[in-house]
């Protein structure tokens, strides 16, 4: 008659097993960030490749958090540009300012001279001397006609059309348009990014699963003796999957030093080109939190890369 | 402790190769055994089946009348603890200390960081390796490599040692040295089981001796020093 096990040992108090838990955690996470370390080229590699993977849906969800901020801003003031002819003179263009502000529906018009417009101008394009050789200003004057909050897209509408036929009027732009088009352009970058970060959040899962591979194979010697010396499969697997978060971890801090470096030479151009739609723009999105959200996306995607493989692999483990 | 049973064991793998077949054998505990025959005879996939790492086609493998095919993998995990394992390759980690290597097996099993020095050195006394605690495997000889093996196969204080063909590396006069060790060890009241093919060298040692060919059990008997010889002309008296 077979015997009782004699392998099923009592288990420990609970305090002597939590911290030999957490003694045996710590073990590994050390012991295996030093093996990385000890392969500077290998690591840099993987977190070079979970970086990249990570910083593409990382870098189009703030893109897409900047232009939805951008059409809000916009879409707080409405409103048309209404550009004169280059004879109008200062009579006409004050006088149509004083008519469009008696009007219900605006809000405030601004008046810009062709002064005013070639200075901006000069400002933002960066010419230098070039149109102070010019002989005349080519420039005409505008106003910049906001209306009241909560009017409609008919409104607008009706304005411009009144405003067309006016005396010295050249063209009148509709800026609801181009908000309009910031807010299109920022949904097909949602659906964009979302695309791209299933497609990439894949990429990074796969990069990771293959570099454990790697690793592991590289391991398979010290499992294989860890197996001869009675390790169970979550022991065996521990070091892996501590691998797997310190190469994730790695790639975040990477994607992250990617995207500031794009943003640093993104922001001054974009700065500018806002500026000459009278708009102050500020990168936003990159903060504590975004870069603690692409650290956790990390770690979760080394983990499971790491979990995967090292199924796959322990399954087949065979020391002898 | 440390009682070994075959129950008319057959292992035939997909290839339709039979490894072992209707073998039968029980080694006691706290005995001393090899297994020898030629390449293929059936010697690894013995110790494979003690270890776990493979099941019986038909029959049972018992250690201390349990049988190890029917352990969880966690149960199976904490068996392999009592036992300790030596192959021709130490399978040491060369990225590591001698000390380190030796200690892992302790740390497997969750024995304190505190208590890991007193018992390294105390496995690697009974190897005579006293001080090459901070080398790195590369710095010692092959024969020196095996005994670290051999003491990280011991420092938990197994129930049982097997080896696969420990000496297969070594010149004549360190593997007498190896089996001496092995010697010591079985002196100490752990069932030791030696698979090897180098019947030369164990034939004067008093052990017992379990000879295979192609899975089956041709000769068993305890060889000249320790009693009983069948008259077997390779293990000579």
């Amino acid at each position: 008659m077979p015997r009782r096990d004699p392998w099923s040992t009592p288990r420990p108090a609970l305090p002597a097993l939590v911290l030999g838990w957490f003694r045996a955690h710590a073990f590994d996470a050390r012991d295996v960030l030093s093996v990385a370390t000890r392969q500077p080229g290998l690591a840099l590699l993987i977190w070079s490749l979970l970086g990249i993977a990570l910083s593409f849906p990382a870098g189009l969800y703030l893109l897409r958090a900047n232009v939805a901020a951008l059409g809000a801003d916009w879409a707080g003031s409405p409103g048309l540009s209404v550009y004169l002819t280059l004879d109008a003179g200062a009579e006409v263009r004050d006088g149509l300012a004083a008519v469009l502000r008696l009007r219900d529906e605006v809000l405030d018009v601004e008046v810009v001279t062709p002064e005013a417009a070639l200075a901006a101008f000069e400002a933002h394009a960066e010419l230098g001397d070039v149109l102070a050789d010019l002989p005349e200003n080519p420039l005409p004057a505008s106003l910049r006609v906001a209306v009241k909050p909560g009017r409609s897209a008919a409104d607008l509408d009706a304005l411009a059309a009144s405003v067309t036929g006016e005396t010295g009027v050249a063209e009148v732009v509709i800026e609801r348009l181009w908000v309009e088009r910031v807010a299109d352009l920022s949904a097909l970058l949602g659906r964009f990014s979302a695309l791209l970060g299933i497609l990439f959040g894949t990429g990074a899962l796969l990069v990771t699963a293959t570099a454990i591979r790697l690793a592991l194979e590289t391991r398979l010697n010290a499992l294989r003796v860890l197996q001869l010396v009675g390790a169970t499969d979550a022991q065996m697997r521990r070091p892996l999957l501590y691998l797997g978060v310190w190469y994730g971890a790695g790639g975040a801090v990477l994607a992250a030093m990617l995207i500031s470096l794009a943003l640093v030479l993104v922001e001054p151009p974009l700065t500018r080109l806002a500026g000459s739609f009278g708009q102050a723009v500020t990168v936003r999105g990159f903060d504590g939190r975004f870069v603690a959200v692409l650290l956790a996306a990390g770690v979760v995607l080394g983990f499971g890369g790491a979990l995967l493989a090292a199924r796959q692999r322990l399954r087949r483990l065979n020391a002898v | 402790m440390g009682a070994v049973e075959f129950r008319r064991v057959t292992r035939r793998y997909e290839t339709g190769q039979e490894a072992l077949a209707d073998l039968t054998l029980r080694i006691d505990a706290g005995s001393m055994a090899f297994l020898t025959g030629h390449s293929g005879a059936g010697k690894s996939t013995c110790l494979r089946l003690l270890l776990g790492l493979d099941r019986p086609t038909r029959g049972q493998v018992l250690v201390n009348e349990v049988d190890i095919a029917a352990l969880s993998p966690r149960r199976l995990a904490l068996y392999r603890r009592q036992i300790g394992v030596v192959l021709q390759d130490p399978m040491l980690l060369a990225d590591r200390t001698v000390f380190d290597n030796v200690a892992l097996s302790l740390r497997v099993a969750g024995v304190p960081a505190r208590d890991l020095p007193r018992r390294v050195r105390a496995a690697l006394g009974l190897v005579d390796l006293h001080g090459k605690e901070p080398c790195l495997p590369r710095e010692l000889s092959a024969g020196e490599q095996q005994r670290v093996g051999l003491a990280r196969a011991f420092v938990g204080r197994p129930q049982m040692l097997l080896a696969d063909e420990p000496t297969g590396n070594l010149d004549p006069a360190l593997s007498r040295d190896i089996l001496d060790v092995f010697e010591r060890f079985h002196e100490l009241g752990t069932t030791v089981i030696i698979a090897t093919h180098e019947q030369a060298l164990i034939a004067r040692r008093g052990a017992r001796i379990i000879e295979l060919d192609h899975g089956a059990l041709v000769y068993d008997a305890t060889a000249p020093g320790g009693g009983v010889a069948d008259g077997n002309p390779a293990y000579p008296q």
